[in-house]
């Protein structure tokens, strides 16, 4: 019995159910020359997913500052809100929360695609965002929002002038953790018709028969620009370490 | 000047302070003394309501008693100097910065004022020469001098300190101590814990023997140290003597 089977899983019809090798359809040198000859094409499309990018970010960042804040506030209020958006937010796919806004809600408002991703990927990312401030919050020592009272200072103030600028300054490498995850996220935009990076591949990979050639050039232009990202994070890290 | 009445602190269910009396008059110079766990730095840290000291606890400055609300609090604060174990400076500010912080933002001095004071206050305590340095490049004994700076730029009635010399290597306790005897000297009110019987001897009018959440015992340096009454208060001054 154990020989048969093993038999049965490397019989060749079985292999074929897996995978289908299809040698006659390749060529080094035209798949070569398509994606050096496409790599400029996409360059429309990666300034949309640059866009897309930066535009959720931002946003993210204002609803994580703030979400943040509250998160870590004293008043249950302020609290308890914060707590149900991020377990609501981290509980569900990004997909998901991008189909609610495009598709979902239509019966209510219909919001054209690039503003609904901008949506989706702010309240996404927002959500971890929160979190990153709260945990680079709390890791700032006690003794000194006691040394800022001390002097007399309000919470507010003590938080603006003595925590905040500290907390920013650790949060930076989580932040750019997680700002290189929105943009690898910005692709799934290409399921509500944005014509990002990921989307122009498949259009031009599928009309020219390049899928391949098209898949591998998208992923050097991501390569690129999470580089990018890295690069300017830690200009950022270095700046703020030296200040 | 300062009068507290009937301090009483619990931590959950553990008793912390059972009732502190303690009147301090106007420049008068009172070390706190007693084992660890004791009660030193909490009954300190309640009287600029860094802890809250519990119901029919009386704190009152020139005969005004200070209630549990945030005016009253933030206004005692401005009057009330602290220095901490840890220094707590800024870190991410520079020692002159350091200085200027509490009178720029909370009593709203002008920036050239400001400076010029915080300069004079580092000259005070011998550290006009770092004023551009950050906390990070200073020593231990430097930091403990900054912080005393930046508690005297609020210009306080009282200053507090809190075991300043605790976390210093022992080649740098003398030079916090000098500055701390030269302010006695020139007539700050001060309550200070601390186990350095130089300074006590030299500088203080009065010294406190605390234990297990209460006064045991006050007087002068001499009677404290050379002829303690109680038993337990014999028994701590046996020890640290030794040390």
């Amino acid at each position: 019995m154990e020989f048969l089977s093993t038999n049965i899983l490397l019989s060749s019809s079985f292999i074929d159910w897996i995978v289908n090798i299809n040698p006659s359809l390749f060529s080094m040198g035209e798949s070569l020359k398509a994606i050096i000859t496409r790599f400029p094409t996409f360059w429309k499309a990666g300034l949309i997913t640059l866009q897309l990018t930066s535009a959720g970010i931002l946003f993210g960042l204002l609803i994580g500052l703030l979400f943040g804040l509250m998160r870590v506030s004293e008043i249950k209020f302020m609290r308890y809100p914060a707590k149900a958006y991020i377990f609501l937010i981290r509980g569900t796919p990004l997909l998901l929360q991008l189909f609610i806004i495009y598709y979902g809600i239509t019966s209510i408002i219909t919001i054209r695609s690039f503003p609904s991703a901008v949506i989706a990927l702010g309240i996404h990312n927002g959500a971890y965002i929160a979190e990153i401030f709260r945990g680079a919050i709390q890791s700032i020592d006690k003794g000194q929002m006691e040394a800022a009272r001390s002097l007399g200072m309000s919470k507010t103030k003590a938080m603006e002038r003595i925590i905040m600028p500290q907390a920013f300054k650790r949060a930076i490498p989580s932040l750019g953790n997680q700002f290189i995850i929105a943009l690898k996220d910005s692709s799934l935009a290409s399921t509500i018709t944005i014509s990002e990076l990921l989307l122009r591949a498949r259009q031009i990979g599928n009309t020219h028969f390049i899928l391949m050639e098209m898949l591998i050039v998208v992923a050097i232009w991501y390569l690129i620009l999470t580089s990018l990202f890295t690069y300017l994070i830690h200009r950022l890290e270095v700046h703020f370490k030296t200040s | 000047m300062i009068l507290l009445e009937n301090i009483k602190k619990n931590f959950g269910k553990l008793k912390v302070l059972k009732g502190v009396d303690l009147k301090v008059d106007e420049g008068e110079v009172v070390v706190i003394i007693g084992p660890s766990g004791s009660g030193k730095s909490t009954l300190l840290r309640c009287i600029n309501f860094l802890e809250t000291a519990e119901k029919g606890s009386r704190i009152s400055i020139d005969g005004k008693v200070i209630h549990r609300q945030k005016n009253d609090i933030n206004m005692l604060r401005r009057n009330v100097g602290m220095v901490f174990q840890h220094f707590n400076l800024f870190p991410h500010m520079t020692v002159l910065q350091n200085v200027m912080e509490g009178p720029t933002q909370v009593l709203h001095m002008k920036k050239d004022k400001a400076r010029k004071q915080g300069i004079e206050l580092l000259e005070k305590v011998g550290l006009a020469d770092k004023h551009n340095a950050y906390p990070q490049m200073l020593s231990g004994g430097q930091k403990q001098r900054v912080a005393i700076a930046r508690a005297l730029s609020m210009n306080p009635q009282i200053m507090l300190f809190d075991e300043p010399t605790s976390a210093l290597d022992p080649e740098l306790v003398g030079e916090v101590i000098e500055v701390m005897a030269d302010l006695a000297r020139e007539g700050m009110t001060m309550i200070v814990v601390t186990h350095e019987m130089w300074f006590a001897k030299e500088a203080a009018d009065r010294v406190c023997v605390m234990d297990d959440g209460l006064i045991i015992e006050e007087g002068t340096p001499e009677q404290i140290f050379d002829s303690p009454t109680t038993e337990r208060a014999q028994q701590f001054l046996q020890k640290i003597v030794v040390n």
